[in-house]
């Protein structure tokens, strides 16, 4: 800022400072009273007030009643976390008419009485409020920045969470794209059979939200298409999407023969999914504009490693998915179930393969992974496939080896209490001692014994003969790595997508605009997959509805006097686009100056450390601010 | 090392006891039974689930301890009726008493 500038906008005269007892949260380590004379005799400090809960109504009253009347215009509340009250307290200036932004926040309680005592404490509240005070007093006035918002949504895959969302979003009449990898719609839920606990259909599930979004209106579908370049900001993405001819053409056996509901788009191709047209034969581009994104790409069933439990030394070790492919549609053809024409009198079904992994215990997979979550589903679906065999091939016994049970949710312990009345026999083991599957002995008539250690027999080793052994295997995300690096997502630990907040945001990414739906987050089953979706369809529209979005205004700013447009500030910029050099005429010149996309900035400050003119600031948070800040924290004003 | 052996839960009902399936290992009925065995009678039914009839005959003395005084039967979560387990195990080690 030039002198001048600073003369005709120098700061407040009339800062008014607000204390909270918290109801002795604070008032009982820290006196306040004695914070407030200290306060009231601050430069700039217009009227320094306390109240026994300064978010009570009255505590709100009295800062408004200040502003109204024009005893105070820039607002400085010393009380609990700013995640608690800082938006209480700035929605209480707009009620009072002024502009929310003159707002300081003082933490006297998280970071003062419930953390020191006695005097210390009170010195400390003293200077934290002095410099909230000290910024305060150079706060402007800003306006949020408002940005056009396309009424348009793009949902990436077509399985279920991706067909709820596109179906919800589409009924609200939004126009939505639906991008799906695949030639199918309908995901990993296309590839099983019945569903636990309830037994619908999977096909069923599939075909008729399938049919529902192929059938509407407002909603287009891409199949063997993915995202390859993200560009924008929320409200504005530009995607553009590569559609190719899949690798394999050929469309798998049964395509034949149509979906039984006539009355529906597309068909359906048992353990495929909904085939909405034929693949593209050639290469193809689309851009697509769109408002918001909501991301559903769903998981991958775990693969395991050569030689766990036998697999892929024995085809009579198969993963739970195999079996239930295997098992569809068969006839109770007799009182044995038979696979691969085998007869099974006996199948060992093993839990957690995949899950639950334990550092130290279980090796990690070759990119150094270890799956430590629990995958949720698999213990239902194990239980609900060992039910499926037990009545309908009485003569096949089924042995449930389990590390734990957790069989949550509506109807499913249900499917345990049956599993015990079929017969099923439940050993259970320990992580460190688990079971081993090997070949029986040539004179046996089984093909496979299991050996376990069995807690529930006291840690007795037992022999289970088995014909089958049926590993239930985990959800593990599907690779977006390419989607991850492209929109800067965040991923967990466990890989998944990573939500803003668990419990108060758990659809949302930081990335403003991008929304998750299903198990790209965490595993779930069927229902909670559709309960995501349309939370994040909900959540979509609600950013769609008033045709733009309002955001914080704590966004770089260029001081166009100053810049000589050197260019730094864009080499330091994290965000890509936040930041550019416009060719601009100086003086008859032609020069170079930066400019803000405001909608892009993260309001990180990079660019403000990197600019030798001082040209550039993050409002609501400047150079200017922060200094006066550092100055009233070191200067001894506020002692007692 | 046993060998599961699924059919024994079947020889079992020919002696009136078709229960132990539902049992799931909480231990409730050992900790109630006033003998103070250990594992007794929850080790007893965990044979029958795993078909370990040569345990059960080892230790056959143990079930005559049993006083029937109907506790476990009355506290047990699964309604798995341990007490009448244990008489229908009664009936199938005289049985087999008899044959031998």
């Amino acid at each position: 800022m030039t002198d001048e500038k600073k003369k005709s906008n120098g700061p407040s005269e009339r800062i008014g400072v607000y204390l909270c007892y918290c109801g002795g949260n604070i008032s009982d380590h820290v006196d306040v009273e004695d914070v407030r004379s200290r306060m009231e005799k601050l430069p700039g400090v217009a009227v320094a007030r306390t109240n026994m809960f300064m978010c009570s109504d009255p505590g709100q009253e009295m800062i408004m009643e200040d502003l109204k009347n024009g005893a105070v215009d820039r607002v400085v509340v010393a009380s609990c976390a700013p995640s608690l009250h800082e938006k209480t307290f700035r929605s209480a200036i707009s009620r009072a008419g002024k502009n929310p932004f003159i707002y300081e926040h003082a933490n006297i309680r998280e970071q003062v009485s419930w953390v020191h005592h006695g005097n210390a404490a009170t010195d400390k509240a003293a200077r934290l409020v002095s410099a909230a005070a000290a910024k305060a007093a150079h706060l402007v006035p800003l306006e949020p920045i408002r940005v056009d918002a396309l009424r348009h949504a793009t949902v990436v895959g077509g399985g279920i969470a991706g067909l709820r969302a596109a179906k919800d979003l589409a009924d609200r009449g939004i126009v939505v794209t639906l991008i799906e990898k695949t030639p199918f719609l309908g995901g990993q839920l296309a590839r099983l059979d019945r569903i636990a606990p309830t037994g619908d259909k999977a096909s069923d599930l599939v075909c008729e939200l399938a049919g529902q979004v192929l059938a509407h209106p407002n909603a287009t579908v891409l199949t063997c298409a993915q995202v390859d370049d993200f560009d924008g900001y929320i409200g504005n993405f530009t995607l553009s999407v590569k559609i190719q001819p899949p690798a394999d053409p050929k469309i798998p056996e049964g395509s034949a023969k149509g979906t039984d509901r006539p009355d529906l788009p597309g068909r359906f191709i048992p353990f495929a999914g909904v085939l909405p047209e034929n693949p593209p034969e050639k290469e193809a581009a689309v851009k697509l504009n769109t408002g918001v994104i909501v991301l559903a790409t769903g998981f991958s069933s775990y693969r395991p490693r050569q030689g766990l439990y036998g697999f892929g030394t024995s085809d009579a070790v198969i993963t739970l998915p195999e079996l239930i492919r295997k098992m569809a549609g068969r006839p109770a053809a007799g009182s044995l179930l038979t696979i691969d024409g085998r007869k099974i009198r006996s199948v060992a079904m093993i839990h957690c393969v995949g899950s639950r992994q334990i550092p130290g215990i279980h090796p990690e997979d070759e990119s150094g992974h270890l799956n430590e979550y629990c995958s949720r589903t698999c213990c239902g679906a194990t239980i609900h496939a060992a039910n499926q065999i037990r009545e309908t091939f009485p003569e096949t016994r089924v042995y449930d080896l389990y590390r734990d049970i957790r069989t949550y949710g509506r109807g499913q312990e249900e499917l345990y209490d049956q599993a015990a009345k079929n017969g099923v026999v439940f050993l259970r083991f320990r992580p460190e001692a688990e079971p081993e599957v090997s070949f029986a002995d040539p004179a046996d008539s089984f093909a496979l014994k299991v050996n376990v250690v069995d807690t529930l027999t006291f840690g007795e080793e037992l022999e289970v003969p088995a014909d089958l052994v049926v590993l239930s295997t985990a959800m593990e995300p599907s690779d977006v790595s390419d989607l991850v690096e492209m929109m800067k997502l965040p991923v967990g630990a466990d890989r998944f997508l990573l939500e803003v907040h668990p419990k108060l945001r758990p659809v949302e990414l930081p990335k403003g605009g991008i929304l998750l739906a299903g198990t790209c987050q965490a595993p779930f089953d069927v229902g909670e997959s559709c309960n995501a979706a349309g939370a994040a369809a909900v959540k979509a529209s609600a950013i769609l509805a008033k045709g733009y979005v309002e955001l914080d205004p704590f966004v770089a700013e260029v001081d166009a006097a100053r810049c000589t447009g050197c260019g730094d500030c864009v080499e330091a910029c994290l965000q890509e686009g936040a930041l550019s050099l416009i060719p601009v005429q100086v003086e008859g010149q032609e020069g170079k100056r930066a400019q803000v996309t405001p909608a892009l900035c993260l309001g990180c400050g990079a660019c403000v450390a990197v600019c030798p003119e001082n040209a550039i600031d993050v409002n609501g948070m400047t150079l200017k601010q922060y200094e006066a800040m550092v100055e009233s924290i070191v200067s001894d004003q506020t002692a007692a | 090392m046993t060998r599961l052996n699924p059919e024994f839960a079947e020889e079992m009902k020919h002696f009136g006891e078709d229960t132990a399936l539902a049992c799931f290992n909480c231990g409730t009925c050992a900790a109630i039974c006033p003998l103070l065995y250990e594992h007794f009678p929850r080790k007893m039914i965990r044979y029958i689930q795993i078909g370990a009839k040569d345990r059960i005959l080892q230790n056959a003395q143990e079930l005559w301890k049993c006083l029937h005084c109907g506790l476990c039967t009355q506290t047990c979560p699964r309604e798995a009726n341990p007490g009448e387990i244990l008489l229908g195990l009664k009936r199938m080690v005289v049985d087999h008493w008899r044959k031998s």
